[in-house]
């Protein structure tokens, strides 16, 4: 109690750089999500006034340590001192009592409220029984102004650009008087002078002695603000170490640095030379634009890329889920015109979803039905009857070729594992004898054994001749089971790279958008 | 459970519960439980059920209509307008039922085209077709529409009546109204339809994942359409059939209708976010109500009684329905 009054006072008298103890410490944290362990015993520190970068791929556990910083989670192992004194912080509003903010990704603004209002939300000053309308703006200008930001308190955050809301956010992290402040991703969305804006922001804020955990898949922009960086993989920590004594290169070899075992299957197919399908020009408004590809029979193309490069938008496009505004698709050598999922799969074009519950699968469907649902017709005579015994026939087929794991085909999909949901997804495709088949981030989600399943049942429809495109976000995927890579970088196709040629730093590289420093 | 017994537990209860009533009420009134009243109790059930069997579609896809009871008048009120004008009466039933269509095909595509959520859009037609009959009746009903007209909705299948040995004639068996015939039929149908069909499947994908059933290539809009068009359409033959029994043409006629016809069908196990229904359900669950309503009124309780014991079911059966799922 003494210790933690003592904390206390220092973070009003005691001069920032002479603090001894850090501003927050973790020691050892653990956290297991049923089968999974997520973290293993990372600790972490971050003093007053620096900014401290959190680096990893999807699945390090970057996540994970944040929302147990933030009191979104608990450990299962080890403690959290902040201002030298151990604490746990049972939710989020306890640890935004005691001076810990996080701005999420995705953003958590009410899009019908005013900006004032979101940011003091449930904190509302009050008179009586009534809200201080005074105080309520006059807190928010203040917040606002300390921004720099021109916007209105009372603007509705519905009417806010994606960056704007990411600034009402910080304001609202300021308005908490925080600490700590984490931010996740905070510039994906941001054009280069609201990023630069941001910038100006995070300096101001380590003047003021603020701590900020940054986490971000640029690395590239990292050098201005960073002064720390902490690299994570596989939950556990790698390395921690002076943003200026390191370099971006050697901060993703540490990140990627897992080697590569027998995780993938050998490649039994032999890729051609024949362009089975070509896409040239693709665009979407603000979302990419100048698409262009090649896929050859018996190829497995990988697309490769940070989230929201453009990977699953330009293959959606094809698929015609969100049809393109510009751009031509020839498969076979024939020019398609796609305007609906309808089109590209009476083409032969299949997509499979990197979600496949919310739109890949009827999970409180049974199986057979969710593996006849793109077929219909192949199992339903003139009148749209059902052959029932050819559409269960069918689906058991692929029960057995693919080893779905499941009671009976009449099984709800709800009740299967996520590797079996994969295989049904991959049943339905099949059976509806696709040419071309998009599969996005097929792996997420599934235990080791299955991914290599999957990556088998990759590998022979390529052997078949059917063009694969694997959209992932894991690097070692990408490298052991594509014969070519196009890595894409804020919707644009940076490189398209020989696999066998290349490496998980030339694809970061690419990924991140800095071809020059690639090719060189 | 698995969800095989959980289906069978879910209409078992709906069923237990009809039954469990029919047995009450056949218990505290002598005359409740006869074929006569089974007759009038069933003839009674079609008009919820018809729509019952519209609505059940619509739900299965996720969506809701509310405009049933008004689209029931105004095609009924058609109906007699058009036989009024001289038209043969099966031809202007049909003109009944051709209304009912249209207005099932506005609701249909102001949810698909225009993306109006499907409470708001069947609210809209519920007021417009409502607003259309009064106004085209002035508000008032149409009598004298003659026999020819009261066929449909009085007429009755294998009535055996003998002339007693007073003269008199003595009903032996009432027969089978024609409104319940056609209501076995159209349960009959629209179960295959849902069951046997692709059209069927598809309406049960649209409900579980609208999504994954448009990446499936599904046509969502053209399936969602046709689950609004069919429920319109028994909206328009429950006007025709309910008029036809009246001999009269009520331009206020069916209020509230489709609410019996969404309780029906929730009674019978479907679920308003979709994905999950049945006919059988749904009949079942009309006739819940229907037996509720004749039981409940051959033993005196007043009308305002009985409608909070129906509601009290209504959450009942519902909740039941809440802890299968949560299961």
């Amino acid at each position: 109690m003494q210790l933690h009054a003592a904390a206390s006072a220092g973070t009003v008298d005691s001069p920032r750089r002479a603090a001894p103890e850090p501003l927050l410490s973790l020691h050892g944290i653990g956290k297991r999500f049923l089968a999974v362990t997520a973290l293993h015993g990372v600790s972490f520190e971050l003093r007053r006034g620096e900014v401290h970068a959190v680096c990893g791929e999807n699945g390090a556990g970057k996540s994970t340590l944040m929302k147990i910083v933030s009191g979104q989670l608990q450990p299962d192992e080890g403690h959290i001192a902040f201002k030298g004194t151990r604490t746990r912080f049972a939710s989020t509003r306890e640890a935004e009592a005691a001076g810990i903010a996080m701005i999420h990704q995705e953003l958590n603004l009410v899009p019908h409220l005013s900006v004032a209002e979101n940011i003091f939300l449930a904190r509302e000053p009050r008179r009586g029984w009534w809200i201080d309308r005074a105080k309520l703006q006059a807190g928010a200008t203040a917040c606002l102004q300390r921004l720099g930001v021109d916007i209105a308190p009372a603007q509705l955050v519905r009417t806010l650009s994606v960056a704007q809301r990411q600034m009402v956010e910080i304001a609202k992290a300021l308005s908490l008087n925080a600490e700590v402040l984490i931010m996740d991703e905070p510039t994906s969305s941001l054009t280069e002078t609201e990023t630069e804006q941001l910038f100006k922001v995070i300096h101001e804020l380590k003047r003021a002695g603020v701590g900020v955990v940054y986490i971000s898949h640029r690395l590239d922009e990292m050098a201005h603000i960073v002064d720390r960086v902490t690299v994570l993989r596989d939950g556990r920590h790698v390395s921690t170490d002076d943003f200026a004594a390191t370099t971006v290169d050697s901060i993703v070899e540490r990140m990627v640095g897992r080697p590569l075992e027998d995780k993938f299957p050998p490649a039994t197919r032999m890729p051609t030379t024949e362009v089975l399908m070509s896409v040239r020009g693709l665009a979407r408004k603000q979302v990419f634009e100048g698409i262009g590809f090649e896929l050859r029979r018996g190829e497995i193309l990988g697309f490769a890329g940070l989230l929201g490069a453009g990977r699953t938008e330009a293959a959606r496009a094809v698929f015609g889920a969100d049809p393109p505004d510009a751009g031509v698709v020839q498969l076979g050598g024939q020019v398609l015109r796609i305007r609906s999922p309808r089109d590209a799969i009476r083409h032969g074009i299949a997509y499979l979803s990197e979600d496949r519950k919310h739109d890949g699968l009827a999970i409180d469907m049974p199986l057979v039905h969710n593996v006849s649902m793109a077929n219909m017709a192949a199992v339903s005579g003139r009148a749209g009857f059902i052959r029932f015994k050819e559409e269960e026939a069918s689906a058991r087929r692929f029960v057995d070729t693919l080893a779905i794991r499941t009671p009976s085909a009449r099984q709800l999909v709800r009740l299967l594992s996520g590797g079996n949901q994969q295989k049904v997804v991959i049943a339905k495709w099949l059976f509806r004898d696709s040419r071309v088949l998009f599969f996005d981030e097929p792996t997420r989600g599934i235990d080791v054994g299955a991914k290599y399943a999957i990556y088998q049942l990759l590998d022979e429809l390529a052997a078949q001749g059917i063009g694969v495109v694997l959209i992932s976000s894991e690097l070692p995927e990408i490298l052991g089971m594509t014969d070519r890579v196009a890595v894409f970088h804020a919707g644009r196709i940076t490189g398209t790279l020989d696999t066998r040629r290349t490496s998980q730093e030339e694809i970061m590289h690419f990924a991140s958008g800095r071809p020059a420093r690639a090719a060189a | 459970m698995t969800d095989k017994q959980k289906d069978l537990f879910q209409k078992f209860a709906a069923l237990a519960s009809l039954i469990a009533l029919t047995a009450v009420f056949s218990f505290v009134s002598d005359s409740f439980f006869s074929v006569g009243n089974g007759m009038t109790v069933a003839l009674q059930v079609t008009s919820i059920a018809y729509l019952g069997i519209g609505a059940t579609c619509v739900i299965i896809t996720g969506g809701i209509d509310l405009s049933v009871g008004a689209i029931l008048a105004l095609a009924g009120v058609v109906a007699a307008l058009a036989v009024k004008a001289g038209l043969p009466v099966p031809l202007g039933m049909l003109c009944g039922l051709v209304v009912g269509a249209l207005c099932g095909l506005v609701n249909g595509l102001c949810v698909t085209l225009l993306k109006l959520p499907p409470f708001i859009a069947t609210l809209g037609m519920m007021m417009v077709a409502r607003g259309v009959a009064l106004q085209i009746t002035d508000a008032k009903a149409i009598g004298g529409l003659g026999e020819g007209f009261a066929a449909l909705g009085n007429g009755s299948l294998g009535r055996v009546v003998k002339i007693g040995t007073d003269g008199f004639p003595d009903v032996v068996f009432p027969g089978i109204p024609y409104p319940v015939l056609l209501m076995i039929a159209l349960a009959v149908a629209v179960a295959v339809l849902l069951n046997r069909t692709t059209l069927g499947r598809f309406i049960y994908a649209i409900g579980s994942n609208t999504e994954a059933a448009r990446l499936s290539g599904v046509d969502v809009r053209g399936v969602t359409v046709f689950a609004y068009v069919l429920s319109g359409t028994l909206a328009g033959l429950t006007g025709c059939v309910l008029m036809s029994r009246l001999v009269t043409a009520q331009p206020s006629e069916g209020l509230m209708y489709e609410l019996d016809a969404i309780a029906a069908a929730v009674i019978g196990g479907t679920s308003l976010s979709g994905g999950v229904g049945t006919i059988s359900g749904t009949v079942i669950g009309a006739f819940v109500i229907g037996i509720l309503r004749n039981g409940l009124n051959m033993g005196g309780v007043s009308a305002f009684t009985q409608q909070i014991i129906i509601g009290l079911v209504i959450l009942l059966t519902v909740w039941i329905d809440q802890m299968r799922h949560r299961r």
